[in-house]
């Protein structure tokens, strides 16, 4: 593209071209130049002008000819750029240029060679692209090339600044002073325009859903910022380069997390000494498994993608001063914190507020929650913590109050079996249980609770309801036989105890 | 008399010349001396009647009569008066035919009053009708070669006294002879063509086009000054095609036709006043094309005449000039030339403009 006023500064066409009206259509832009033999033999119906299209009158012709007007006219109606004639024109024909606004200009050279000076100015632009498409796929050859090289070429082949941007933004090769002007939300090819230039950026995408977005970015300034429709052919072909370098990285960082799972399940299902062999891999694998262990369980985000988040997790552990062992494990990532000596309540407690921290930063991105178990030691005591932090991470995802966060230690346990009793599983079923005693006079709910609490007594039972004891047996009786229980036996007491519990609790 | 007859008042002479004025499409000749010259034979008590074809007996027989050549000429060179007995008298004694009654060959402009004028020297009636329907340049755009008749015998006379007579020949040598014969002439001449039988003659000509003219210069002068556009519309029951100020007009020698000029071309555009659109005008003798903002709006075979804005007086190509302010009228063309086969004859590529007919009615 280039416009009818950048053709007239043609030094082919200076002075040989002169702007006969319709001055107002001079910055019209200028997409193809089409030679016609006459206005009469110009584009008809079957040959319509095409939008931004310099007609250019190559033949002799008649200079009041009306089909000039004619000519005029249909350039106008399909948009185009304007008519070069190579003689002058009438005031009519003038005064019509004018009212349409468009471009109207007289050859005084020869129309043909003013056409060849003009093509070869329009076809500028897609030399440059190609020759620097040709040169971008010399570069980026076969080899899987790192994002550093990656940068480094594009950089070298433009001679403009160049950066790999993750998902966020932030460069994890070069640096851009206007990354932030790349929309990361659209996977598309962009263009933003910067106060002395233009920033160019190309996605490099992974196949599938999850798809973290990579982003390679230029940014013309200066004279530099005329090749912003030259250049991003040239940044599709390095993004391509980092694409299949996504695509190496991606298959490596399977092929460990598999292994990391498979040994960590082999870990977990330990009973007595670890073999030899087994120890060989988890010194290959750079586990720390020490004299004590306090299990970790992290939960993903619905639809996050769980390989990839590996790294970005021990990093921000080792960012909170936590050393630890994370694997992908199911739909999240288990782990755990080794001690040499049975760590002292202290420590546990400084780790815990340590991981409540690393939760934090993790929240809404990566994880969802977190629990934590209690310290157990090596190695039958791994698979124990494991599952202490597994049972914690799952309370924590109900458990907003906490910050989906939950240590499991040793005062808890009470409030951990509690918690259980707070489940959606459970607690329609604790109200389906004491059903009956609804409705009924006297009571009966409040009776059976203060009647378990009180160890079965009927007398320490009448002394808190405030009621005879005789009332007290009648309701229990009562309570029997509409629930169809004996509470003398153990398991179905604990079950209406924890029912009642459950039933009281809600109105707390 | 037994016939249902028009006789043409003194007072009708104003509206005939306004209406075969607005049928000269910009051509035809100035009627004014030709008015003159009828006006002071009707004051004088002779009458001239314009008698339906219908009402003519099947077997007399007219002679299509007219003015051919330069007709800014005629107005200096007045005629000598005895041009049209010389021509009926010579085509009846070439064909041994009495002329019954006389046909104008063209209504649009002076040959729409000449033939009467002809008829009231010669004491013959007038048919309702003309060969032509508007005005045309050329011989062999006449009704009769649309319609594949001949024209010869034809008859000249010029007021000079010469008289030629064209024994047999085809329109378009009638029509290279007569212009040859014109240039060594006085520049214009009286034109007689072979009898036609009046039982024939519906099928070749346009029917009723003098009543239609004084009709429509009736309607075209009861408008008054400065009429509204829409009103002109409607009494000439044509469409305005624009309304504003002449802003250029220029003219240019025609291409050669046999070894001789052709006819002057030129262009004439104007600025509308309401919404600054172009109407660039073509011309020869007529108005023949008309662009708006380069499109073609209207052709010829319709009539397209450009009144004065003010008066509504039609202003010819030759007198049109930059700073006029107008009115361009389009008219349907009679339905005689809309026949496929016909059209060809006045269309625009008959004058040399590489274009179709673009006709009132065509578009809506």
């Amino acid at each position: 593209m280039t416009s009818v006023r950048r053709l007239l500064a043609l030094p082919e066409w200076s002075g040989q071209v002169r702007v006969l009206a319709g001055a107002a259509g001079l910055d019209a832009q200028v997409g193809s130049v089409r030679p016609v033999a006459g206005p009469v033999a110009g584009p008809g119906a079957a040959d319509p002008v095409a939008a931004d299209e310099l007609v250019v009158v190559t033949g002799p012709m008649e200079t009041a000819d009306w089909h000039v007007d004619a000519l005029l006219r249909r350039v106008v109606d399909a948009g185009g750029a304007g008519v070069l004639v190579p003689s002058g024109a009438p005031t009519a024909t003038l005064l019509l240029a004018d009212r349409l606004g468009l471009a109207l200009l007289g050859a005084t050279g020869d129309p043909l060679e003013l056409l060849v000076a003009a093509r070869l100015l329009l076809a500028a632009p897609e030399l440059d692209r190609a020759r620097l498409v040709l040169a971008a796929h010399r570069a980026f050859d076969d080899r899987t090339h790192t994002p550093e090289t990656v940068v480094r070429i594009l950089r070298d082949l433009i001679g403009a600044p160049v950066a790999l941007l993750d998902d966020r933004g932030r460069p994890l090769a070069g640096d851009l002073t206007a990354a932030a002007a790349v929309r990361v939300g659209e996977f598309v090819p962009q263009r933003a325009d910067l106060p002395d230039g233009v920033l160019l950026a190309h996605p490099a995408l992974l196949p599938g859903p999850a798809r973290p977005a990579y982003w390679l970015a230029a940014e013309l300034t200066g004279t530099a910022a005329a090749r912003a429709d030259v250049v991003p052919p040239a940044l599709a072909v390095a993004a391509a380069a980092v694409q299949r370098w996504l695509l190496a990285h991606r298959l490596e960082l399977e092929r460990d997390a598999r292994a990391r799972t498979a040994l960590l399940g082999d870990l977990l299902r330990l009973d007595g000494e670890p073999s030899a062999q087994l120890r060989r891999r988890v010194a290959d694998a750079g586990w720390q498994v020490g004299g004590w262990n306090i299990g970790i369980r992290i939960g993903a985000t619905s639809t996050f993608d769980i390989v990839t988040g590996t790294a970005e997790i021990s990093r921000v552990l080792r960012a909170e001063g936590i050393d630890a062992v994370v694997v992908e494990h199911g739909d999240g990532w288990t782990g755990w914190v080794s001690f040499a000596q049975e760590p002292t309540a202290a420590r546990v407690r400084a780790l815990a507020a340590r991981l409540r921290a690393a939760n934090r930063k993790l929240q809404g991105s990566i994880s969802d929650h977190m629990g934590v178990g209690r310290p157990h030691p090596w190695p039958d005591g791994l698979a124990g913590t494991v599952a202490e932090a597994t049972d914690a991470a799952r309370l924590a995802a109900t458990r907003p109050e906490s910050g989906f966060f939950l240590h499991v230690d040793q005062l808890g346990m009470a409030q951990l079996l509690l918690e259980w009793t707070r489940t959606d599983t459970f607690e329609p079923a604790a109200r389906a249980l004491l059903a009956p005693l609804r409705d009924q006079p006297g009571d009966l709910v409040r009776t059976l609770s203060a009647y378990l609490d009180a160890e079965s007594s009927i007398a320490e039972t009448a002394a808190v309801l405030g009621v005879h004891r005789n009332t007290v047996t009648a309701r229990i009786d009562r309570i029997e036989r509409l629930l169809g229980v004996n509470l003398t036996h153990r398991d179905e007491r604990l079950a209406l105890h924890l029912a009642c519990r459950t039933v009281d609790l809600p109105e707390r | 008399m037994p016939f249902d007859q028009l006789l043409i008042d003194p007072a009708d002479v104003a509206a005939l010349e306004r209406g075969v004025a607005v049928l000269g499409s910009g051509g035809g000749g100035d009627s004014r001396t030709a008015a003159t010259l009828l006006r002071r034979r009707l004051s004088a008590g002779r009458e001239v009647a314009v008698r339906p074809i219908a009402d003519v007996p099947p077997d007399a027989w007219v002679v299509p009569v007219g003015v051919v050549g330069a007709t800014a000429v005629f107005t200096e060179k007045l005629p000598g008066g005895h041009e049209f007995a010389a021509i009926v008298s010579a085509i009846e004694r070439w064909t041994g035919t009495r002329a019954d009654a006389l046909v104008s060959i063209e209504i649009g402009g002076l040959n729409g009053m000449m033939p009467l004028v002809a008829a009231c020297d010669l004491g013959l009636p007038t048919v309702d009708a003309d060969l032509s329907g508007r005005g045309v340049p050329r011989l062999d755009q006449l009704t009769l070669a649309a319609a594949d008749r001949p024209l010869a015998p034809a008859a000249l006379a010029e007021p000079g006294g010469q008289v030629l007579v064209l024994g047999a020949g085809t329109p378009d040598d009638l029509e290279r002879t007569a212009r040859a014969f014109l240039s060594s002439a006085g520049g214009w001449a009286a034109l007689a063509l072979a009898p036609i039988p009046v039982r024939e003659l519906a099928a070749c000509s346009v029917p009723g086009s003098v009543s239609g003219a004084l009709r429509l210069g009736r309607r075209v002068l009861d408008l008054g000054e400065s009429p509204d556009p829409a009103k002109v519309a409607d009494a000439t029951s044509g469409r305005v095609l624009s309304l504003g100020r002449v802003v250029d007009v220029t003219r240019r020698p025609g291409p050669r036709h046999h070894g001789r000029a052709g006819f002057a071309q030129g262009s004439v555009t104007l600025a509308e006043h309401a919404s600054g659109a172009l109407l660039r005008l073509e011309m020869e003798n007529e108005y023949l094309l008309a662009l708006r903002d380069g499109l073609v709006v209207a052709t010829t075979p319709d009539v397209l005449t450009v009144l004065d804005r003010r008066t509504a007086v039609p202003i010819a190509c030759d007198t049109i000039r930059a700073g006029m302010e107008v009115m361009v009228l389009q008219l349907a063309i009679a339905p005689f030339w809309t026949v496929p086969g016909r059209i060809d004859v006045l269309a625009p590529r008959a004058y040399g403009i590489d274009c179709d007919p673009v006709l009132l009615g065509a578009d809506r």
